[in-house]
């Protein structure tokens, strides 16, 4: 017993003193920072780039995945003490508002000053707009990325039914066309010209209702016009479409993205953070990206201003307001956000970048595969924020299922059903607005 | 009571006592009782952001709850799920474990077959049945050239998310049949054989109603622990799912609502409603154990 308690003592000497050692070595207080994200298709890179910073600054930067799901648990969890909380983190549009407003985050505004790295007018706007604070005006994040939506489609399924591939000048109604043919032709085949769910929000249906004119949640985050006649018109179109579509039970089962990757899919949209996945997949030498369609609401034949919409989204890398070393943690933020790292993430095709103008380095991340739609609908479509409420989750989950547009995609051949169903998504995010 | 002074050796006993058990008790008063009671109060509020800034609301919350037609659906779902789990994880495992009493050659190995599902992680489990049942690429339909949507109709998929609490709980409750088998003395059966009692009256006369106490706690603790279901639905559907609202447990409908939705209070209403659902139903069959159980 005696023994035991002085081994114990020595040791917890001997931590104390290489921690003491560590100490002096660096400028931090701090020897490692807790890292969390919730995408493993993204930690090589990020861990990579966040070595280069350990590396002069010789605090360790310790990387965690957490699946999406969990993650929100964990910080929602950690977020009373913050002591379970990692140091620094993805934020993301759905519940920003809420951790901002509630000081889980540390202000980073005394630090941007302090740092000539970094300009917020170098950033995409919408992500700094999502991480600024509005009753005070204080920055929480830096954007740490930003992401478009392309369309997807099997060149193999369009050669075996004789259809022309998609072009960057394709309307929705070719789309339709195009799944009509291919539809009917493969039916035997058990292949479908495409395929989408009610998830799909910012990489589906949510693009054809700004292409039509409507909006999901206002620029103000205040009100919806998904009820109004142009995001009807946008979700007719999509009705149209859905008619010869996978049916939804079948997209609930298996999930658009693995139907897609079986073969039996002729397009699918997707989003710029899921190109990995198609570029390492069985088939991907079949696999091509056209530019999101448009809709040709004026009826000229081209694509004018206003016409051709894509979602993005940004996360913001941000640190817990009681983080042990702010400074170090700030350093780490800036880090993954000044332009030379934003490039080698968007290089190494890790995701798009939160910095302007240089998406040119994502496109060409990937050999053998022309990603150029994503960086294309830039300069030649619009880009409208994912849209988000201060709870989204609350509304975004229950417009996806019955009561919301769950009931149009099992009756895709009633034009009422489709009207009756953005109806009540509408109510359904102006309750939920209300009780904001 | 006997308030009889206690003498200092007993004193020093009780002191030990106390010891010994304050883990179990510190444990229990932070992991179940604090959180109990927290979640009662937590239901008469409608909560803050990260539990701060909760407003007083009274009942509110049981109102709505109450009303809501999707809580009233979300329990007799879960009632559903209980009924196929419950008597049919007992049957079955009733009957192996009785097969599996008797010496025959391989018994160990079956018995570690029919334990297995119990190792696995349930989300593992789930997910591999979920892509057996799938519609288009699944074992069962590939095999049986059928085209049923097992999990995504409506009207059967509880039937079938059932079957999954099925597999998975026969090695369990077999494991404790065995172990209640082996209790009741051998002398009874050779009685019996020498009365001329077939195998199957034996079975009805000795081995049923000597197992009964085991067969009450597996019954019991069964009920609370198919009324508690989450993982399955939770895994094995998708959130677009046509017959998730049919499927969707109360525990699943809590989840969705405390930590999807962050509305704790509301979370809160309904797991204090489905603990006064199972409570009642704890007593009552608490008074049938009285009746019908054999103590010898």
């Amino acid at each position: 017993m005696r023994r035991s308690i002085a081994l114990i003592a020595a040791a917890s000497m001997l931590i104390g003193m290489t921690a003491g050692m560590s100490f002096t070595a660096s400028a931090y207080e701090v020897d490692e920072l807790k890292v969390a994200i919730w995408d493993n298709n993204q930690l090589a890179g990020i861990q990579e780039i966040a070595d280069e910073w350990s590396e002069q600054s010789g605090v360790k930067v310790q990387i965690d995945v957490v699946n999406w799901d969990n993650y929100w648990t964990l910080l929602e969890a950690g977020a009373s003490d913050q002591s379970g909380m990692p140091d620094v983190f993805w934020m993301h549009s759905n519940v920003a508002q809420m951790y901002m407003e509630n000081d889980i985050l540390l202000p980073l505004d005394e630090y941007i000053e302090a740092d000539d790295q970094i300009d917020l007018a170098n950033y995409y706007e919408g992500v700094t707009e999502l991480f600024t604070r509005k009753d005070n005006g204080s920055v929480y994040a830096l954007p740490k990325d930003h992401d478009t939506i392309a369309l997807l489609y099997n060149k193999a399924i369009f050669d075996k039914y004789g259809v022309d591939y998609p072009t960057d000048d394709w309307t929705w109604e070719d789309v339709r066309d195009a799944a009509k043919a291919i539809t009917e032709a493969g039916e035997a085949d058990g292949v479908y010209g495409y395929a989408i769910n009610t998830s799909n929000n910012q990489d589906g249906w949510y693009n054809l209702v700004y292409d039509y004119g409507g909006n999901i949640v206002s620029e103000d985050h205040k009100t919806t016009a998904l009820g109004s006649d142009e995001a009807k018109a946008g979700m007719e179109m999509m009705r149209q479409i859905l008619e010869y579509a996978a049916p939804q039970t079948m997209v609930a089962e298996t999930g658009t993205d693995s139907l897609f990757q079986s073969n039996v899919i002729g397009m699918i949209t997707q989003g710029s953070w899921m190109i990995n996945s198609f570029y390492t997949a069985e088939s991907h030498d079949d696999y091509a990206w056209a530019m999101l369609p448009y809709a040709d609401v004026n009826g000229n034949g081209a694509c004018d201003d206003g016409e051709r919409w894509s979602c993005y989204n940004g996360l913001g890398w941000a640190a817990k307001s009681e983080v042990k070393d702010p400074q170090a943690a700030y350093d780490l933020i800036s880090w993954f956000c000044q332009e030379p790292q934003q490039k080698k993430q968007a290089e190494l095709g890790v995701t798009m970048a939160g910095y302007k103008g240089i998406s040119e380095d994502f496109a060409n991340a990937f050999p053998g595969m022309d990603v150029s739609a994503f960086t294309k609908i830039e300069d030649e479509g619009s880009l409208y924020f994912r849209p988000y409420t201060r709870k989204t989750t609350v509304w975004e989950d229950a417009i996806q299922q019955q009561g919301g547009m769950l009931d149009a995609w099992l009756d895709p051949t009633n034009p009422d059903t489709m009207a009756t169903a953005c109806d009540n998504c509408a109510k359904i995010i102006e309750d939920a607005i209300a009780a904001e | 009571m006997n308030k009889k002074r206690m003498s200092p050796k007993e004193k020093n006993e009780e002191r030990w006592a106390w010891l010994f058990v304050a883990p179990t008790m510190i444990g229990l008063i932070i992991l179940n009782f604090y959180p109990i009671f927290q979640t009662i109060y937590q239901s008469f509020f409608k909560t803050g952001d990260f539990g701060k800034g909760n407003i007083f609301v009274g009942l509110a919350n049981y109102q709505t709850v109450t009303q809501a037609a999707e809580t009233w659906q979300s329990f007799w779902n879960t009632i559903k799920y209980a009924l196929i789990e419950v008597p049919f994880g007992i049957v079955i495992a009733l009957i192996l474990a009785v097969l599996l009493n008797k010496k025959c050659a391989g018994r160990s190995v079956y018995r570690t077959i029919f334990f297995l599902p119990m190792v696995c992680a349930p989300a593992a489990v789930a997910m591999v049945w979920k892509w057996m049942y799938n519609t288009q690429f699944g074992l069962l339909n590939n095999v049986f050239h059928t085209n049923i949507a097992w999990i995504s109709d409506p009207k059967i998929a509880w039937i079938f998310v059932g079957i999954i609490g099925v597999w998975s709980i026969i090695g369990y409750n077999m494991v404790l049949f065995i172990g209640g088998l082996q209790d009741i003395p051998g002398d009874f059966y050779e009685a019996a054989r020498i009365d001329g009692a077939s195998e199957f009256r034996q079975f009805l006369s000795i081995t049923v109603p000597l197992l009964s106490p085991t067969t009450f706690f597996i019954v019991q603790t069964r009920i609370i622990g198919a009324l508690t279901i989450f993982d399955l639905m939770f895994m094995v559907m998708d959130k677009t799912n046509v017959a998730l609202p049919k499927v969707q447990s109360v525990v699943y409908l809590f989840y969705q609502y405390a930590f999807v939705q962050n509305n704790k209070g509301y979370g809160a209403t309904l797991v204090v409603l489905l603990l006064i659902f199972i409570m009642i139903l704890t007593v009552i069959l608490q008074r049938v154990e009285k009746k019908i159980v054999y103590h010898n």
